[in-house]
């Protein structure tokens, strides 16, 4: 058995431990009037195994790293695939602090599922060692990619704890217009969680199933001296063409429910790498998010925020806002640290200069805006509470679109490649 | 509205005063009644609050608002995204004309984009305003409120008013068991334990730690400040530059806007073995590492184009750059940006073949890109005559170059010398060794016979390897200049300070009397409430007072 495999094993372990984690964070907190223990009891229990079992989860999740660094010969964080999955442990590590602060068993009912997501998410992207282009060859950028992502992974926590805060205080008894507007929004909010679960379905259903299309796309592209050259790329689909690239001809696609040929084509203002088959993802898990929720909603008949609310009821809000501030207070120095400071030290060393407005650092720089001007807003009154709940949660959104949505929208420096 | 602003304590306030500098005692009748106090700066009047306020106190309170920080933050945060939606023109090394680029690329999005001039957001007057205005406002804000609470920091009274001790977060009323000086000395003594310094005055007390951790934000700020100046100082030309050069192998070109020439030795690039990639990645080139031998030259006389001179050049740095190793020389620093394979001549020693006699002359030295007008091969001398750099034929079929590279070089040469005519020959001469080249070479020499212009008796041939310099490579540096930097990181370490001060310690205070038996606490700290109710609840335990820390929160009770 060499370093990569027990890597793999050790990942496995890690991710169904992280699992059963969340069931009993679940139990604990769902469950306290199936038992016929004293609530209190049931919850501490439970949660305590929960927190075992998330703790064992992360040594495991340690072990994948170490053992992935030794026998790829450098630290796993160069690919899509090994940063998310830094990512989750980093998430877990801020769960295992805040927690140990906190001691709240809420707040690991709603981290540990996220871990997971982003985990599963990480899966969807090749996870072989690759090798290093030479830019990304320096220590620092091992140091700023780590730094980073715990600053961002104490952002997650601060989200989830405000998700929890926002579920705690809505209150379904209001039907005024605020009060409507609000209920709207938190199921937003847990419909796109449902959206993100319906693309990990769909992307993990099809290649499951071996599904493959493939298209050639012809592009326009300037090289280095300015002259323009066209392109011809072999596009692949994993996932059926609903929508084929912009300028592209069909090489092979099974069929799929009976359609043969894509239904339409990407725009040609669609003509970023491999824009058409983003765009094609996208639909994908729009359509098995919208199924899956709906699904839901013929399990509950009723929104899903109303299913989880009753279940939230032993927590003061105002410890929820405590604790989502908190991580986010103590993810903001580090972030700094990581995203803004070593990477202008990471980037003065590679390219000589610290700032060069790529789009991956402004995004950097937006995500610290975004939070200082929430750290800002809480000095003012009324701005605790539900409002600076939102904003911890639209600011863990700015994190997920500087991490995914510049690789997929805004092809840049970095060379994290999209699916 | 004029508040009396003498404290029922006798204590005489500064107007704007919110809570009495002596006792705490809130001094603004219309404070919401049922909300902790606002315990910013301690209650303490500000400039900025000043009555009737003229111009400069318009501007002073302009930009102390915090509110208004708030907004120049998120304008810049939103100015900031919409310049990531196309690619900003400063990412194109040569762009000769934008609106057309963008029109063509992006459509009329990206028309409309570059007109209005977001394809140059972070360069554009009001991104850079936005900055300034943010600078500004970090030092007013800081200066107008560092000062009122360093003041109220520091001359806090140990005694305090009943009203200021109820409304804080965390309050507690009790009867305490026993004497009332002996419990305060051993509450006070559980404090130090949890290392608060502790005042008493009577019956009555005071705790506090880490009072410093309120001096983080305005660290932060300094250093936020500096940090900025130092990136606005990067739009003075002599602080920062930032170019390209491109070199080929064996050549030596100057760094545009200075007096250094940068030669590219050689290059070499090393490719991933197949067996190191992994499956997808087989049969790719993928560069492992690359690097230009590289030499800086300092020009010491005739730098400006002098017509007549060649440039006096002076070694004075060598380095192997690679990504991440730049060549440094003075604050001159020169970064492997990119690479191309492209095979140029440089330079070549052909012979002179005289095809009567059978001899040869030479060599001669010919500079692809610096020909000499005249070269003299044994007894004959070469006039050049024409140079095409890029050798092509026009519709007629007449000589032309396709560019100024060197990419396919044809000269043409006039040969005087013994037995020649007097207005001599013409020959033209392709350097390149391609069979292609040599067949026009041919071609063209053999119509220069027929029309009168040679008899056809020459040749040129270069023989030996050693007689040709070539380039395989043409790389791509960066050259950069950025005098600002050592005051960048300055500012950022001590943002970073401030930072960790501001947010991993927290301020807190514990004020407490005992008045007949009966106890009235107050706490407060800027952040994290729920260890202060803890650390307060333990200590109260030890001294016989049983409390649920969540008992001590005076927000809940109160909504
Ligand atoms: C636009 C100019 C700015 C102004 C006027 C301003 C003003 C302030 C003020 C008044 C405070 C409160 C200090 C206290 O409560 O003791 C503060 C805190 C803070 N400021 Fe700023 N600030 C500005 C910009 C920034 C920026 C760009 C950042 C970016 C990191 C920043 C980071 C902070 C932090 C982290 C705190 C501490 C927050 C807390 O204690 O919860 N400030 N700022």
């Amino acid at each position: 058995m060499n370093w990569l495999d027990i890597s793999s094993t050790a990942f496995q372990a890690a991710f169904y431990l992280y699992c059963a984690s969340f069931i009993c964070y679940a139990i604990a907190v769902a469950g306290k009037r199936w038992s016929n223990r004293k609530p209190e009891l049931h919850n501490r229990r439970w949660g305590r195994f929960g927190f075992i079992l998330a703790v064992a989860g992360w040594i495991g999740h340690l072990t994948f790293f170490f053992t992935r660094w030794k026998g790829g010969g450098h630290i796993p964080t160069s690919n899509m695939y090994e940063f998310m999955t830094f990512l989750a442990m980093a998430i877990v590590f801020a769960f295992i602090v805040v927690h140990l602060i906190y001691r709240n068993n809420l707040l690991g009912a709603f981290a540990m599922p996220l871990v997971i997501i982003i985990i599963a998410y990480a899966a969807v992207f090749p996870s072989e060692v690759q090798p290093l282009i030479p830019a990304l060859n320096s220590y620092w950028l091992k140091i700023h990619v780590t730094t980073a992502a715990t600053g961002e992974a104490f952002f997650a926590v601060g989200f989830a704890a405000a998700l929890v805060q926002l579920l705690r205080v809505i209150d379904f008894s209001r039907t005024d217009k605020a009060g409507r507007r609000e209920q709207k929004w938190v199921e937003f909010v847990l419909f796109f969680m449902v959206v993100i679960i319906g693309f990990l379905v769909s992307v993990f259903a099809f290649r499951g199933g071996g599904y493959e299309a493939k298209f050639r796309q012809e592009t326009a592209h300037i090289d280095q001296q300015g002259v323009a050259q066209t392109l011809t790329q072999t596009v692949e689909y994993g996932l059926p063409p609903i929508v084929a690239p912009y300028n592209s001809e069909k090489i092979s696609m099974q069929p799929y429910l009976g359609i043969k040929e894509p239904l339409f084509e990407a725009p040609s203002w669609m003509n970023g790498v491999n824009a058409g088959r983003k765009l094609n993802t996208v639909i994908w898990s729009l359509l098995s998010g919208a199924i899956l929720y709906g699904l839901l909603q013929l399990i509950a008949r009723k929104p899903i925020a109303a299913v989880i609310h009753p279940h939230l009821t032993d927590i003061d809000p105002e410890d929820l806002d405590e604790i989502s501030y908190r991580a986010i207070a103590i993810g903001f120095p580090v972030f700094t640290l990581g995203a803004l400071i070593f990477a202008m030290i990471w980037a003065q060393i590679a390219w000589s200069r610290f700032w060069g407005w790529d789009p991956k650092e402004v995004w950097a720089l937006i995500t610290w805006l975004f939070y200082s001007a929430y750290l800002h807003l809480r000095l003012s009154r009324g701005w605790q509470g539900t409002r600076s709940a939102w904003l911890a949660v639209v600011g863990f959104i700015v994190v997920l679109f500087t991490l995914i949505g510049v690789n997929l929208v805004i092809a840049g420096l970095h060379s994290y490649a999209g699916v | 509205m004029i508040h009396n602003t003498k404290c029922e304590c006798g204590h005489q306030n500064p107007t704007g005063t919110v809570l009495c500098e002596s006792c705490g005692k809130p001094l603004v009748e219309n404070l919401p009644l049922d909300t902790p106090l606002e315990m910013r700066y301690d209650g303490a009047a500000r400039r900025s609050q000043k009555q009737n306020p003229d111009v400069i106190d318009r501007v002073w309170n302009f930009f102390s608002s915090v509110k208004i920080a708030i907004w120049l933050i998120i304008l810049t945060l939103v100015g900031a995204a919409v310049g990531t939606i196309y690619p900003q023109e400063s990412t194109f090394i040569n762009l000769d004309d934008p609106a057309a680029y963008y029109k063509e690329t992006y459509g009329t999005s990206g028309a409309v984009y570059q007109a209005l001039g977001l394809a140059r957001t972070y360069e554009s007057w009001w991104f850079i305003g936005l900055l300034v205005m943010i600078g500004t406002s970090l030092v007013i804000c800081s200066l107008d409120r560092v000062l009122p609470l360093y003041k109220a920091l520091s001359k806090q009274q140990v005694r305090k008013h009943l009203t200021f001790l109820t409304r804080q977060q965390t309050v507690l009323e009790t009867e305490i068991p026993g004497d009332a000086d002996q419990w305060v000395a051993d509450f006070g003594a559980q404090l130090k334990r949890k290392r608060y310094r502790v005042w008493t005055d009577g019956t009555a007390l005071l705790a506090e730690k880490n009072r410093f951790s309120r001096w983080g934000p305005y660290i932060n700020h300094i250093g936020l400040i500096i940090f900025l100046l130092a990136v606005l100082g990067r739009s003075v030309p002599a602080w920062h530059m930032d170019q390209y050069v491109s070199v080929d192998e064996h050549q030596i070109k100057q760094i545009p806007g200075t007096d250094y020439y940068v030669g590219n030795d050689k290059f070499t690039v090393d490719y991933y073995k197949d067996e190191e990639l992994p499956d997808n990645l087989k049969g790719t080139a993928r560069a492992k590492l690359y690097q230009t031998q590289a030499t800086l030259y300092a020009c010491t006389q005739y730098c400006d184009d002098d017509p007549l001179h060649d440039p006096v050049l002076e070694k004075v740095e060598s380095h192997a750059i690679e990504v991440n190793s730049p060549l440094e020389y003075k604050g001159l620093k020169l970064y492997q940006y990119n690479f191309e394979e492209k095979i140029r001549l440089i330079e070549v020693k052909p012979m002179l073949v005289d095809a009567v006699s059978g001899k040869s002359y030479g060599p001669f030295d010919l500079k692809m890109n610096d020909p000499a007008e005249i070269s003299q091969a044994g007894p004959y001398t070469l006039k050049l005559n024409d140079v095409y750099p890029d050798f092509g034929l026009d519709e007629e079929g007449r000589p032309m170059t396709k560019s100024r590279d060197f990419n396919n070089p044809a000269f043409v040469f006039l040969v005087t010398g013994p037995d020649l005519d007097s207005k001599g020959e013409l020959y033209i001469y392709f350097p390149m060794p391609s069979a292609a080249d040599k067949g026009v070479q041919q071609q063209i020499n053999d119509s220069f016979k027929k029309l009168g212009s040679n008899s056809g008796r020459f040749n040129f041939e270069v023989g030996k390897m050693e007689n040709v310099t070539f380039s395989q490579f043409t790389t791509f540096l960066n050259v950069r200049v950025d005098r600002a930097m050592p005051y960048v990181w300055v500012g950022a370490a001590i943002s970073m300070i401030g930072l960790v001060m501001g947010f991993y310690w927290h301020h807190r205070r514990i004020w407490l009397r005992v008045d007949g038996g009966r106890l009235t606490l107050g706490a407060h700290t800027n952040k994290n409430t729920y260890g202060i109710r803890n650390e307060t609840a333990a200590a109260l335990a030890k001294t016989g007072v049983d409390v649920d820390p969540k008992a001590l929160d005076n927000r809940r009770n109160t909504q």
